[in-house]
């Protein structure tokens, strides 16, 4: 039974979200430029880049699909007044992208923040032309040449901030290289034969591909399709055959599938991994906050190490 | 109490003025385009109720997956000529095929329709999933449209003129188009929808009325999904005309109520977004809902409370 009480709080709990997962931060005197990013990741690159010097709203919340995400009429007019708009690229904003994209024509600085990356760094996948996997922040070296492009369009925009700038990115990049070594560091205690990770959808192809582990995804790329049966099927024989100690839900697509999964193969979830998103803001958990990239990253590898050693 | 729900607060002024005067540059062409797909899925939604055939619309828009998903294959991109004439010839595909049922078989026309839109669409579904390596194309972006961005598009500049964005400009001439076929039309389609039988004897072409009635149902959902979405676009179709069934019994009226409907809808519908800072086009629709009941408990003749007073007059 329904009771109004329960109604009343669910209503609340869910405006309370609304609430959480629309704060930017405030306005101070210093602020230079007012940027608006698409998904909580490029929001903290950004803010890496920008320090107090810019203010950044992301458009998507924390654990919001970048596939469904709908606009409100708020993110309407942050877009429309912000000095900058930093988006991710390579189609992982669907379609938003390409509104995007005719948005640069109105306002010179939209930019993508994948715009340096080189064919030749991206991972196919399939056939077609628009078929590369936008996963790119997986790894950290690729995620260190996304820096230079927020450098470029800020000072842009704020060209009396560009040393400011110039000068937080190349800390930042070198931070970037030591988390870098870190995770090859962490994961070096996984034999070649412990490294297989499974989890929901597609999204650790260039993990996999710069620290040696064979990815296997239960749906395709995009988060959208129903996992079919016959993919849980021939991922549970997989599990078996490969004695796959444990695999991994992930923070943005529904864990049904894959806790169905493990519990068919007999093996346990290891836990729950980042994916296209990153962690609520204020949940610091063992001296990591996955509410930022480098927090999100220690996580991953801090959870997939404990769970496959 | 009432600070608990930590609802945004409510200013009338806020929401119902101010996105059309302060906010206009935010708003207003996204105002513009919302009435102009819900004035054409009303006007030409009258005349779906008026035929009983008020789920056709249901039926195009969910057809209209695999003919984008096909268009997609062929043209190699996402041409948007290309994929507007996919979606188009698989949606009056789609009305071929649930009158061919209709006619050929025992079947009534709710479950032709029942069968063809729901196996077009798992056909689309299949589609996808079977060529998920070449598309960029999910189920989601036909079921979900998105009416704000249009105010994040340029517009299109004509000589020394600055229209509207490209997608008002296309569905304005949607809504012109259907009022034009309205107003030219009038005599036929009225006749023909009322009672074909009459209309036939006067040498009416009904089936011709009826297939030119389709393509520009097709033309209109197909033209109004990329707002609104396939799901949504059926309560467009539906919520004008019969809130205005219940206010009037002809047909010129039927038609002002229907615009007048879609225009409220669309006014109320931006204010409650704002409010809740939701998505729009479920908005539009919640509102058109609003104003269907309070058509339905103050309608003059019909309406909850008439009746009830004629039922308390003859009671004493």
């Amino acid at each position: 039974m329904l009771s109004v009480a329960r109604v009343a709080s669910v209503i609340r709990a869910l405006v309370l979200l609304a609430a959480l997962a629309g704060v930017g931060t405030p306005l101070g005197a210093a602020v230079a430029l007012r940027v608006v990013a698409t998904t909580p990741l490029v929001a903290d690159l950004v803010r890496e880049v920008g320090g107090p010097r810019v203010s950044v709203r992301s458009l998507m919340g924390p654990g919001v699909d970048p596939h469904s995400y709908q606009p409100t009429p708020s993110d309407l007019r942050a877009l429309q007044e912000a000095d900058v708009v930093a988006f991710h690229g390579l189609l992982l904003e669907g379609r938003m992208e390409g509104v995007l994209q005719r948005l640069r024509t109105r306002r010179e600085r939209v930019f993508a923040i994948t715009a340096d990356l080189a064919p030749a760094q991206l991972r196919q996948v399939g056939e077609g032309a628009s078929t590369v996997d936008p996963h790119v922040w997986f790894d950290v070296r690729l995620w260190r040449d996304c820096v230079e492009p927020v450098v470029r369009a800020l000072s842009q925009a704020d060209p009396a901030g560009t040393g400011v700038y110039r000068a937080r990115a190349d800390d930042l990049r070198q931070r970037l290289s030591g988390l870098d070594a870190w995770v090859r560091e962490a994961l070096a205690v996984l034999p070649p034969e412990r490294r297989v990770l499974v989890t929901s959808h597609d999204a650790f192809g260039y993990f996999g591909r710069a620290y040696h582990f064979e990815v296997v995804g239960l749906q395709g790329i995009s988060t959208v399709g129903e996992a079919a049966l016959s993919a849980m099927a021939e991922l549970t024989q997989f599990l078996t055959r490969r004695r796959v100690p444990a695999i991994f839900v992930e923070s943005s697509v529904s864990p049904k599938a894959i806790q169905r999964v493990a519990a068919d193969a007999g093996i346990r979830v290891g836990g729950q991994l980042y994916s296209d998103s990153l962690g609520p803001p204020g949940q610091t958990a063992e001296g990591l906050d996955p509410s930022t990239y480098e927090g999100m990253v220690r996580h991953n590898v801090r959870t997939l190490v404990a769970a496959l050693r | 109490m009432s600070g608990q729900w930590m609802l945004p607060a409510f200013d009338l002024h806020a929401l119902l003025v101010a996105p059309w005067t302060e906010q206009r540059e935010t708003f207003g062409w996204v105002g513009v385009m919302g009435f102009c797909v819900a004035a054409s899925c009303g006007l030409l939604g009258n005349y779906l109720l008026l035929r009983r055939m008020a789920l056709m619309g249901d039926a195009v828009s969910h057809s209209v997956l695999p003919g984008l998903v096909i268009a997609f294959l062929v043209s190699g991109g996402r041409d948007t000529g290309a994929m507007f004439l996919g979606a188009l010839a698989s949606g009056l595909g789609a009305t071929l095929i649930i009158d061919f049922l209709q006619a050929r078989t025992p079947l009534k026309q709710d479950a032709a329709i029942g069968i063809v839109f729901s196996a077009l669409f798992a056909i689309g579904v299949l589609l996808t999933v079977v060529f998920a390596g070449q598309i960029d194309l999910d189920p989601d972006c036909v079921l979900n449209g998105e009416l704000l961005f249009v105010a994040l598009e340029p517009p299109v500049h004509w000589g020394a003129w600055t229209l509207a964005p490209p997608a008002v400009l296309r569905m304005a001439g949607v809504l012109a188009l259907v009022v034009g076929v309205i107003a030219i039309g009038y005599r036929i389609l009225l006749v023909s929808s009322f009672d074909p039988g009459i209309a036939r004897a006067a040498g009416v072409r009904v089936g011709t009325v009826r297939l030119g009635l389709m393509l520009l149902l097709s033309l209109v959902v197909v033209s109004a999904f990329e707002a609104v979405g396939a799901v949504l676009v059926v309560a467009m179709l539906i919520l004008p005309g019969a809130t205005a069934t219940l206010l009037t019994d002809r047909l010129p009226r039927l038609h002002l109520l229907a615009v007048l409907h879609a225009a409220l809808s669309v006014w109320w519908g931006v204010g409650l977004a704002v409010w809740l800072d939701c998505s729009l086009a479920p908005a539009i629709v919640v509102m058109g809902a609003v104003l269907f009941a309070l058509a339905w408990l103050f309608a003059p003749r019909g309406g909850l409370i008439a009746q009830g007073l004629r039922r308390a007059r003859v009671l004493s």
